[in-house]
């Protein structure tokens, strides 16, 4: 079994080509950096990995960090470079950085279906006999090309012909050549080339310094002179003069291969979409859009139905049992436990699959980084950058892939910062709470679910102004991003990434959120003798009132609020149907008053994420400082928030 | 008198001279296709002026007016 690596610059499709070369769906976008983590396939029984992307082997983040070290450590029987067809040169510049390792190099020449669009034509042959290497044309949204690539994948693995290392100019390949010659070079680690890492030299690249034994005296001695003569010669620092040289060869072989028409200007959507005047609000309106669409509407629309569905099947189920003459207690499971606690959270798969369906839209068609691009300067305020409002937004479907996408921004207090702000932004598993309790309370005050939102919001902002106050340095840093061709989303994509998103709700429906609903039923049933007892003396009670008066002041101080949060450290949707199993959908008015309803939806909407969203806190923050300090900002934050809704309330009322 | 990236108005073109910034940020731009010479041209403001959006080597970035000003223009 051999090892292939998918390499390529961000949003060059590499994880759509990975998707279809072995039948999987993991999670693409048209954003640069949407793959944060390297994933495995199988391919003709060959391993392929698919890499963050990269535009040079200089890494600044730390997904770029990984591609790196993975292809210069791990040494695959194979690179396949990834390019974007229509942007050619850009992507030719990475390759000649790959062209030096030393590996068998193929090159795919992805989105082959926009080249006539774009008015651009490529000689792959010429392009074939200038890299010296293999190319092979696909389009991996519409799947064609791909048995040929497989075909080349092949071929490639058993010919093993290393890559052509692009040439510089003879200036500096002297030098190149002299600094191979040096014994010194032997030291570098097996399978490395020889010129890679005399022109590591040259750049005086201190990750492969670090790698290597202390230079000799006299051969540092000579590199200090070579570097000079370098700057001497082309006015500027060595590693530019790389760069550039690079550069030269990529724009040589991009103008040898391939003919680019003028565009026609004609019209695009991007005029209005980042117009100075409309983009803004233009954004806001989308967003309400999505959620106007999807909770509103369809949310509207098929929640009652649904209710009604699950509480007839309940008392179906019920009469049946009586007749049957079944165990009360097997037929309270099946009631009170799994139907009424997995129905509750069931309930909402049509709206989520509306939002999940309208995010995967937005994702594919290449707005996300637009709005990156107008909010920037917005979010630097916060100490935020452009950048952060991309978690934000997919943080509406789900703050596991919306933390982990935060690994793009550069710099690391940005990162860390963004990380614990993005759970503020209610999650598709936090909708079934609000609902809930909307639907009981306010029913008809449709004003009030767009406040939870930008309450959501508010705690976005006022924790990145503390922030930026409390941060004595104040330190600026760059923001570059690629910002991708507009496309239309593809069908299959879309499908895959909702389909792919809702399963994953449904199931956690039918594995956590079941056995949590059985387990809590028990609880509330039985006495710590295992006496059937009124839930008011069961185990779940006792345990609940032990943390039940902390949450008092907020108004929701009796048992059934507590473990419901407590359960909801599981999934957020848990705390819907442990309300359910424990109070009973209907029953919320003999507990809850508006008052304590709304300082407990303020309460669930900014403490503490799920497990899962906490173990995705954990990995980007990296240390179990930061994360216990994350979430005691989160929940302290959430107490006084909820504190303050409630007061405001009662005042107001 | 010099010219950097950040005086250019809307539709306005320029060639890259030099680069005045630090190692990192420097590579950053050049790895991003800033390097000598190489046509550049500022296509769009964001809604607050900044960043601003520029198209070279055939596709479209953007960055913040502070970067803009460390390349330098001939």
């Amino acid at each position: 079994m051999q090892t292939i690596a998918l390499i390529g610059n961000p949003n060059s499709g590499k994880t759509t080509l990975f998707n279809a070369l072995t039948g999987t769906s993991a999670y693409v976008g048209n954003w640069p950096g949407v793959t944060v983590e390297k994933k495995e396939g199988m391919v003709g029984g060959h391993t392929i990995l698919d890499l963050p992307g990269i535009y040079s082997l200089s890494p600044y983040s730390p997904e770029e960090k990984l591609s790196r070290r993975y292809i210069l450590d791990e040494q695959p029987d194979l690179i396949i470079d990834v390019i974007d067809a229509t942007n050619l040169e850009r992507s030719l510049y990475l390759t000649t950085q790959l062209a030096e390792l030393g590996r068998p190099l193929l090159l795919v020449l992805n989105m082959a279906d926009l080249l006539e669009r774009e008015g651009i034509k490529i000689d792959t042959k010429r392009l074939s006999q200038m890299t010296g290497s293999p190319v092979v044309t696909v389009s991996a949204s519409k799947g064609t090309g791909i048995d040929e690539l497989k075909e080349a994948i092949e071929h490639s693995l058993r010919e093993k012909h290393a890559a052509l290392c692009p040439l510089f100019s003879n200036f500096i390949e002297r030098y190149i050549s002299h600094i191979i010659e040096d014994d010194y070079l032997h030291a570098i680690p097996k399978g490395r080339q020889m010129r890679w890492a005399a022109i590591k030299l040259i750049e005086e690249d201190e990750l492969f310094l670090s790698s290597m034994p202390p230079l000799p005296e006299a051969f540092d001695t000579y590199l200090t002179k070579v570097r000079a003569e370098l700057v001497a010669h082309y006015d500027d620092d060595p590693e530019a003069i790389i760069i550039d040289q690079r550069y030269k060869v990529a724009e040589h072989i991009a103008k040898d291969c391939q003919i680019r028409k003028q565009k026609e200007k004609s019209f695009n959507f991007d005029s209005i979409a980042t117009n100075r005047i409309a983009a803004i609000p233009l954004f806001v309106l989308i967003m309400g859009a999505v959620f106007y669409l999807s909770i509103g509407l369809v949310g509207g629309y098929t929640t009652p139905i649904l209710e009604n569905l699950f509480g007839y099947l309940g008392s179906q189920v019920f009469t049946l049992s009586e007749t049957l003459g079944v165990h009360p207690l097997l037929s309270g499971i099946l009631v009170d436990g799994i139907i009424a606690g997995v129905g509750a959270v069931l309930t909402f798969v049509p709206q989520l699959f509306v939002l999940f369906l309208l995010l995967s839209i937005l994702e594919d068609c290449g707005y996300m980084a637009r709005i990156a691009f107008i909010m920037d300067r917005m979010m630097r305020t916060l100490g935020l950058s452009g950048k952060s409002i991309i978690p934000l937004v997919i943080g509406t479907g789900c703050s596991v892939p919306a933390i982990m996408s935060s690994r793009t921004i550069e710099h690391q207090k940005q990162r860390e910062l963004t990380v614990i702000v993005t759970p503020f932004i209610p999650c598709g598993a936090k909708m079934p709470v609000f609902a809930l309790m909307l639907t009981y309370f306010f029913p008809g005050q449709w004003y009030i679910a767009p406040m939870i939102y930008l309450l959501g919001i508010v705690a976005v902002i006022v924790t990145g102004l503390l922030a930026r106050a409390i941060d004595k340095h104040k330190e600026t840093n760059a923001f570059i991003l690629e910002l991708p061709r507009y496309q239309l989303p593809t069908v299959r994509n879309v499908w895959l990434q909702t389909k792919e998103r809702t399963l994953g709700f449904i199931q956690k429906a039918g594995t956590i959120i079941l056995l949590s609903s059985v387990i809590i039923y028990l609880l509330s049933s039985y006495s710590f003798t295992f006496q059937a007892v009124d839930a008011e003396a069961s185990m779940l009670a006792i345990m609940g009132r032990v943390i039940a008066p902390l949450f008092a002041p907020l108004g929701f101080g009796f048992w059934q609020a507590s473990v419901a949060l407590l359960t909801g450290i599981a999934a957020k949707e848990t705390i819907v149907s442990t309300l359910s199993v424990t109070i009973g959908t209907a029953n919320l008015g003999s507990f809850f008053t508006p008052d304590s309803a709304l300082s407990y939806m303020t309460f669930i909407l900014l403490s503490s994420p799920c497990i899962a969203a906490i173990g995705a806190m954990f990995k980007e923050l990296g240390s179990k400082r930061k994360l216990l300090y994350a979430l005691l900002w989160q929940t302290g934050f959430a107490y006084l928030s909820a504190l303050l809704v409630r007061y405001m309330v009662l005042l107001l009322i | 008198m010099q010219m950097t990236m950040d005086e250019l108005t809307v539709g306005q073109r320029g060639a890259v001279k030099a680069i005045h910034a630090p190692k990192q940020l420097k590579r950053r731009l050049m790895d991003m296709g800033f390097t000598k010479g190489v046509d550049i041209e500022v296509v769009k403001l964001a809604p607050m002026g900044d960043p601003i959006e520029v198209s070279v080597r055939g596709y479209n970035l953007c960055l913040r007016r502070a970067e803009a000003r460390k390349i330098e223009l001939r």
